[in-house]
């Protein structure tokens, strides 16, 4: 007899589908043939759901529906948002903002930019892990075209201060681009209070199938962004290439049911990840990485000190699913950057692990997973050496 | 093969790892071997028991990857009942082979073979 399944608190990476959505991409993709694009009565219906569904989107970031391009993900409108603005602003100006803690796709743009003449100022969190407003303020110079920030951390999940941010570089005549893939279904987000010219958010992370993303791109004053892809004129020219109508039908319908669940599931994942943390702090020695508020509700990250992430997500396999603070990816162990960039050590980096919990977890998998942990530092930590507390801390 | 592949040996030895802890109170005399820290990626300490120049028992503590603890648990049941200079012969080879070690990780063998040697030839006495 198998014994419970494994708890999964690996939201903040990838979010289970929702079998509605999983219903309607299926049906999407059993039924007649029809190109968006194509004028006869397939194409038509076919546009008709791709642009039911942009509307979809669109209402969960209060944005209008025109202002929402398709991508295959946040990866991609981060580079379309950052790259596209970046460039197109090139004349006026050859200057970028942005942290030390953004998402890869943010940062190896902004080092893509490097290469192409820009410069870039990497602004450092506080160990709260926030980007603040007066940082901006002091990095912004005249030739300043472009901030690029995340609403949310996607380690720590800690929120910054995008609305002062929005305000500012409105201010300034600078556009903000907002990575918001972990926020977006996940805490109310609306583009004007954000003051977000672009904002890069995905279907993956709030119950949608993976593949498919939004840039939401401000309609007035409308930036210029020069396009990553060259082809069928598709997404007002900025994102040429067929739309797979299921995937955008997938996104909207899941968008529709994030938002319609967001004003019961936020409060309800918060209590469950406080619940969580109540749980591990019996453990001596167990830190929150970065602020526990203000946070989205779903994303823990916890240090145990004097016990290696390796170990500790070998001792959870087939218990807890989640995410280390480091790849130990060669030889040499690589150690999460952000924390890195919160102060930690490669070691205590190390020995973080990302819990992050959504829309289906429960409190009985919360209390099921925190037991796990505890009993699993604790084995490791008889196991290290004496002083391990101390050293990997 | 990936750095975190774990084979059946390494898997069987981290969850019940033999010989790990303090080495109890008894007769003899008591060394101790250490190499690595947490900034080299591994941390690995032995104790040993000799009497009449061999290993009575030995134990081992280790802070590391799964790879680490289960090659200690491996060296520390290998050294029992051996002369004491042999634990400066740790074949990091053959202990790769035994546990299917990915080849990225065979650095941190070297230092589960260090902290052994050190057992041989620079131990020091034990708590």
């Amino acid at each position: 007899m198998s014994g419970p399944a494994s708890v999964y608190l690996d939201y903040a990476a990838t979010a289970p589908v929702d079998p509605r959505v999983a219903e309607v991409m299926a049906e999407c993709l059993r039924g007649p043939a029809g190109n968006p694009s194509s004028v006869h009565p397939g194409g038509r219906r076919a546009r008709a759901r791709v642009e039911r569904a942009r509307a979809q989107v669109a209402a969960l970031v209060s944005a209008a529906p025109a202002a929402i391009v398709f991508t295959s993900g946040a990866t991609e409108s981060d580079n379309l948002g950052v790259l596209g603005a970046a460039r197109a602003a090139r004349d006026r100006g050859r200057h970028v903002v942005t942290s030390r803690t953004e998402h890869r796709a943010v940062l190896d743009a902004c080092r893509r930019l490097e290469r192409e003449g820009f410069e870039v100022t990497w602004l450092r969190p506080g160990v709260d892990g926030r980007v603040l407003a007066e940082q901006v303020a002091e990095a912004l110079r005249p030739d300043t075209v472009l901030v690029a920030l995340m609403h949310a951390n996607n380690e720590t999940g800690v929120v910054n201060e995008i609305p002062e941010i929005g305000r500012l570089c409105r201010g300034r005549g600078v556009l903000l681009h907002v990575d918001a893939a972990q926020t977006a279904g996940r805490i109310p987000v609306d583009v004007e209070t954000l003051g977000a010219d672009l904002v890069a958010f995905t279907a993956h992370k709030l119950g949608g199938p993976a593949g498919i993303g939004a840039l939401y791109v401000r309609r007035e004053p409308r930036p210029a962004l020069d396009p990553l892809l060259f082809g069928g004129g598709q997404e007002g020219g900025l994102r040429p290439g067929t739309l797979a109508t299921h995937q955008p039908v997938g996104f909207g319908l899941a968008c529709e049911i994030a938002a319609a669940a967001l004003p019961v599931e936020e409060p309800r994942v918060r209590a469950l990840r406080e619940r969580l943390w109540s749980r591990l702090a019996v453990l001596d020695r167990v830190e929150r990485n970065g602020a526990a508020e203000p946070s989205v509700p779903g994303i823990l990250n916890v240090f145990f000190a004097g016990v290696e992430g390796e170990s500790l997500l070998l001792e959870l396999e087939g218990i807890v699913e989640a995410s280390s603070g480091s790849a130990c990816s060669s030889a040499r162990a690589e150690p999460s950057y952000v924390l890195r960039a919160l102060g930690r050590s490669d070691a205590a980096a190390q020995a973080s692990l990302r819990l992050s919990l959504g829309r289906f977890t429960t409190a009985e998998e919360v209390d099921r997973a925190a037991a796990a942990l505890v009993a699993a530092v604790r084995r490791l930590r008889a196991l290290a050496p004496e002083g391990a507390m101390e050293r990997v801390a | 093969m990936s750095p975190t592949d774990y084979s059946p040996r390494v898997r069987a030895l981290f969850a019940g790892p033999p010989c790990a802890g303090h080495l109890p109170e008894g007769p003899g005399e008591r060394r101790r071997g250490e190499a690595g820290s947490p900034e080299q990626g591994a941390w690995v300490v032995f104790e040993a028991r000799v009497v009449a120049g061999r290993v009575g028992e030995a134990v081992f503590r280790a802070w590391g990857c799964p790879h680490v603890i289960a090659a200690s648990a491996l060296v520390a049941e290998w050294l029992g009942g051996r002369p004491i200079g042999e634990a400066a012969d740790v074949d990091v080879q053959a202990l790769a082979a035994e546990l299917d070690l990915p080849p990225a990780k065979l650095g941190r063998l070297l230092i589960v073979q260090d902290a052994a040697a050190s057992l041989a030839s620079l131990g020091v006495p034990g708590r």
